[in-house]
């Protein structure tokens, strides 16, 4: 379960392109085009993934207990932390940005520089919260749908938040002015590996399934994709009505794409 | 100004029938049902494969409306397929669900699920019941809600999980499919069929 939810939100070998909202829309030419540069891409990441990326991430679950993996997530998820704080605020979330300073500072000292997660304990619950978020609460669109080379899933808006709160991450500020040095750059490249490598070895039993269990399995991931992302309208100040919603569809039979 | 007040009282009519059409009380209690069937008698017993699958086909058939959900995800190409390939995409749907299902339901180990009330729903006789399934410390808990429809007795048509609907992926994978095969829907029975083995 927590891979099914894992794999929705933030697994990134696969993208997609269709219109943004999922709407019932005429294929335009240039449409067609993206759809056929998003399944080549897609199968370009998928030879990577099967060539590079899974074999490693099964070698890392080999080496490493269920704890541990536990560990590394919990690592990087203590991270996220200040651009969860920065983002609450600029949504006007002031409790939820405070929950997530609160956290930071107590899973970075008494969570052992995050790898405990002992805020939870204390009833202060995670707040998770991006800059796509906020550019989507203040009704920025999402725009086409591609396939990014190795990243997978996106959206210029997507990509855009990914970016910037790359920014708010500590590791990123502690390494910044120590580039020159072997140490650092190790650092950098070996926690970037690290994360995504992990993040993979944690999904691997819900890709596999998926997998088997789709005859198109671009199209599985593109559709799952852009219905996670439909949660974001609700949020904008002028939310657009989109009877494609999960919360909303009409069960009806009529003619969709 | 009469005819505004008269508007939303027809409007409130038409909601509280809507809403009325199903009870959401019933609908919970059947959903509760079904998850711990689901957990206790499959997921978290020790049985073998083997009769783990058969339970889980057992519940798949009696609680799910798989002819109702093969319909829907066959989408636009329900209209035009002949009455045999309908009849065969729904017999290949029901087996292919039960095998995969069967092993993605393992992810609910360990896990119960939360109540936390129901919405009504646009389609007549239908409803969602909402659940949360908590995640574990220092993770957001997961939204799981499932749509139910009531006809002779309670059916679930489809589970959205995270804002990600079953029977929508279902749709959007098997038109996208059919759309670039050479022989259609025979095509994607043919293949349903060699994965269901």
């Amino acid at each position: 379960m927590k891979k099914i939810c894992a794999l929705f939100l933030s697994f990134t070998l696969v993208a997609c392109a269709t219109n943004p909202n999922g709407t019932k829309m005429k294929v335009s030419e240039e449409e067609s085009k993206l759809e056929v540069y998003n399944r080549a891409m897609f199968n370009f990441n998928y030879q990577v993934d099967k060539k590079v990326l899974k074999p490693i991430a099964k070698g890392y679950k080999a080496i490493t207990t269920q704890g541990i993996r536990n560990r590394v997530t919990n690592f990087f998820n203590n991270l996220e932390e200040p651009a969860s704080a920065i983002n609450n605020l600029l949504q006007g979330e002031l409790v939820g940005s405070g929950q997530s300073v609160a956290r930071f500072a107590i899973n970075t000292t008494l969570g052992l520089l995050g790898t405990f997660d002992v805020a939870s304990g204390w009833g202060l619950e995670k707040k998770s919260n991006s800059f796509d978020a906020t550019m989507a609460k203040y009704c920025v669109p999402d725009g086409p749908f591609f396939i990014m080379p190795i990243l997978g899933p996106s959206t210029p808006r997507y990509l855009v938040g990914w970016g910037v709160d790359a920014f708010a991450d500590p590791m990123y500020w502690a390494l910044l002015d120590k580039q020159d040095e072997d140490w650092a750059v190790i650092a950098t490249y070996g926690s970037t590996a690290l994360k995504y490598i992990n993040k993979r070895a944690e999904n691997m039993a819900l890709l596999d399934s998926l997998e088997e269990g789709s005859v198109d399995f671009y199209a599985t991931i593109k559709s799952a994709f852009l219905q996670n992302r439909q949660k974001f309208q609700s949020i904008c100040a002028a939310p657009v009505e989109d009877k494609t919603s999960a919360a909303s569809y009409d069960f009806d039979f009529e003619d969709e794409e | 100004m009469k005819k505004i007040c008269s508007l939303f009282f027809m409007a409130g009519l038409l909601f509280s029938f809507k809403a009325s059409a199903i009870d959401a009380g019933q609908a919970e209690s059947f959903i509760k049902k079904v998850t711990n069937e689901g957990i206790e008698q499959i997921v978290n017993s020790d049985v073998s494969i083997t009769e783990k699958d058969a339970r889980f086909e057992k519940l798949f058939n009696e609680y799910f409306d798989l002819d109702y959900i093969a319909k829907f995800v066959l989408g636009r190409y329900w209209k035009t397929s002949t009455d045999k390939q309908r009849a065969e995409f729904i017999s290949v749907y029901c087996d292919f669900n039960t095998k995969t299902w069967s092993k993605r339901f393992d992810e609910f180990k360990g896990k119960s699920f939360n109540f936390v009330g129901t919405t009504p729903s646009n389609s007549e006789g239908q409803i969602f019941v909402n659940t949360t399934v908590d995640m574990g410390q220092g993770e957001n808990p997961a939204k799981v809600v499932w749509r139910v429809k009531d006809g002779q007795s309670f059916k679930i048509v489809d589970i959205i999980i995270e804002n990600v609907s079953l029977a929508i992926t279902a749709r959007n994978e098997y038109t996208a499919y059919i759309k670039q095969a050479p022989n259609g829907v025979d095509d994607l029975i043919k293949d349903l069929k060699q994965k269901s083995k």
